[in-house]
């Protein structure tokens, strides 16, 4: 073959690999940011923002941290305590599983509502959604993120 | 002493621009567009011996095609990169290097093609495709630092949504009344010596509308309070902007016979509005609207019907309207696995090149003949990379407002990447919108230039903390009023 067709070829080439070396690249950086982000140590997966709270406990617009189990009720052992008589001791649990957010109620007397409609057996929820217990209502919100992240 | 603080007594001082610099340095940043370097000069490289193949009279040329086009936009990609360094603030380090590797293409492909297709005279230049493509990329990559850079808060776009709603509409009825009309469709504006294509602009606005909207009324728009037979909406005042909508996207392909934007702006708006609401039943509703409103206007209208006709048999109509779909096609068939080679596709059909609008709506087409299977991936792949750096930010953003700006403005370029270049493989029909950062065509590069620097701004981890969130307004009020506790045994 002639050479310089030979030469023009391994640029042409060379244009193509280059190309996708640096979409390698990318996706090496891509990975490693994604492990950085899941390394990450004391990230929350979610806060519950309290939207209305007649006792006044929960105060009204106040925001709490969740972890990946989080109860819910009136007794004072609960993640999440709320001041209302029409919430049982032990009402609601929230549990963060894979990668989503779901809710059970654990045979309260008046029931725990998502968006208005019942729970019954385990709901999944979505960064939104508003949640009842009583008569406070809470609203599941996305994590706050840390700010030290290069 | 807290940040709040300390920026509160830097507004007092001089402009931040004059402050003491702290550059940070970004070595990420800084390998990649290496390596963008190395590729745009080895592409550059090959065209150049490619020419020489065709005509063998002189030396082998192994120097870049037009050093000098060479020597500005990777010149350019310097300072922007120092700027950058310089601003000191911790943006994204991939979204400029992936832009950058698309622009580069660009230049190789305008540089490549016939220098004929534009031509504008300034006094004694004639500057042809590939100087006049320069240098609107050199505007865009300097608008898109200037904003990176510059803009340290939101409040200017996420306080006057409505203005921009009224702005945006404005412009879509200047544009209708004022346009030029071009092959049936009114798109481009003249406004003294600035001509443009608003419903480039018009992409942003949207965007930027829709995020302040569905931010501020999300939790409402969860809710299902309004029951149309087995179907939960939400309170009905919020359905009435996203009809509205829809009406809008219609309106654009009855009034300005211009299909790609409708399709653009109609998808943005159902993919924000699932990613503002987490609810797939709202994307089925805009999808069979979407549907009757397309049976409809095939129906109604001319335009609408050749394109669709066109996408299911194009070889029907081989010489008139089919014509350039088939073009493409062939095109990406010589291309095969590596493609021909910059510069040694695109064989002329009586003297003429074969797909007439190559620079502005087939790009892809050209590419995937000259760079092959392998080349198209790699460019769609960039395209992937945008919109996942844009989701990224959008994931890291600090309240709902930023983050459905940064997926809107990522999406907004992916799915117009994806309009085009399924439109020339015969995917979906036709439509003609430009491919982001490659076609030929100032409007398109300004905007994509505004939407990167915007990304890159939204991105950095130090900018102002978003503003506590305002009072529910009277319609929310409204919707959330009557709502009253079932008090159980």
């Amino acid at each position: 073959m002639d050479p310089f067709l030979l030469t023009v070829w391994i640029v042409r080439l060379l244009f193509l690999g280059l190309l996708y070396l640096f979409l390698f690249r990318i996706a090496r950086a891509l990975v490693g940011d994604l492990r950085a982000a899941a390394r990450e140590p004391g990230a929350e997966l979610g806060r519950l923002v309290v939207v209305t709270s007649p006792a006044g406990e929960p105060a009204e617009g106040a925001s709490l941290a969740l972890d990946a189990i989080a109860t819910i009720g009136r007794d004072v052992n609960n993640a999440v305590v709320v001041e209302d008589q029409f919430a049982s001791a032990e009402h609601a649990i929230l549990t963060f599983r894979g990668r989503a957010w779901y809710i059970e109620d654990l045979g309260s007397t008046n029931g725990t509502f998502v968006n208005g409609s019942p729970v019954e057996d385990v709901v999944p929820l979505g960064f939104g959604d508003v949640i009842q217990v009583g008569q406070v209502r809470l609203r599941l919100e996305r994590p706050r993120v840390a700010a030290s992240r290069r | 002493m807290t940040a709040g603080a300390r920026r509160a007594g830097a507004q007092l001082d001089l402009p931040a621009i004059l402050g003491p610099i702290r550059p940070r340095a970004r070595w990420r940043e800084t390998k990649l567009l290496a390596v963008v370097a190395a590729t745009i000069l080895v592409g550059s490289v090959s065209l150049e011996l490619t020419r020489h193949v065709a005509d063998p009279g002189e030396a082998t040329g192994l120097h870049p095609a037009n050093p000098l086009h060479l020597a500005i936009y990777l010149g350019l990609l310097g300072v922007a990169h120092l700027v950058l360094i310089l601003s000191g603030r911790r943006m994204d380090q991939i979204l400029l290097p992936t832009v950058a590797m698309l622009g580069g293409i660009s230049l190789l492909l305008m540089e490549r093609l016939p220098q004929k297709l534009v031509v504008q005279s300034f006094g004694p230049w004639r500057l042809g495709l590939g100087d006049v493509q320069l240098a609107w990329l050199v505007l865009s990559f300097v608008l898109a630092t200037a904003l990176a850079v510059t803009v340290r808060s939101d409040r200017w776009l996420r306080l006057y949504k409505y203005t921009w709603a009224a702005a945006g509409v404005v412009l879509l009825l200047a544009t209708f009344v004022l346009g030029d009309e071009v092959n049936g469709q009114r798109l481009s504006l003249t406004l003294g010596p600035i001509s443009g294509q608003p419903s480039e602009l018009l992409k942003v606005i949207l965007v930027v509308f829709l995020a302040g909207y569905l931010s501020e009324f999300r939790p409402l728009l969860v809710e299902e309070s309004t029951k149309v037979g087995p179907i939960s909406l939400p309170p009905l005042p919020f359905v009435v902007p996203m009809v509205a909508m829809w009406a809008i996207a219609l309106g654009i392909v009855v009034i300005q016979r211009d299909l790609g934007a409708a399709l653009l702006f109609f998808t943005v708006f159902l993919s924000l509005l699932y990613v503002a609401t987490g609810r797939p039943g709202y994307v089925a509703v805009g999808v069979v609207l979407f549907v009757a409103g397309a049976f409809v206007m095939y129906q109604l209208f001319d335009t609408v019907r050749v394109r669709v006709d066109i996408w299911f048999d194009p070889f029907r109509t081989p010489s008139t309207t089919g014509y350039q779909i088939i073009q493409s096609l062939y095109a990406f068939a010589r291309g095969g696995l590596v493609g021909t080679g910059l510069g040694a596709g695109l064989p002329t059909v009586n003297g003429n090149l074969p797909i007439p609008e190559v620079h502005t709506d087939f790009p892809l087409a050209a590419l995937g003949e000259e760079l092959g299977l392998v080349g198209v991936m790699a460019i769609l792949g960039l395209f992937l990379v945008v919109v996942e750096r844009g989701l990224r930010i959008a994931a890291s953003a600090a309240d709902d407002f930023r983050a459905i700006l940064a997926a809107g403005l990522s999406l907004v370029i992916g799915t117009q990447a994806f309009i085009i270049a399924a439109g020339n493989l015969k995917l979906i029909p036709l439509t003609g919108i430009t491919l982001p950062f490659i076609s030929y065509g100032g409007s398109s590069l300004l905007v994509n230039g505004i939407i990167v620097g915007l990304l890159l701004a939204l991105s950095d981890r130090g900018v102002e903390p978003p503003p506590p969130p305002r009072r529910p307004g009277r319609l929310a009020r409204l919707a959330g009023r009557g709502r009253s506790l079932a008090v159980g045994s």
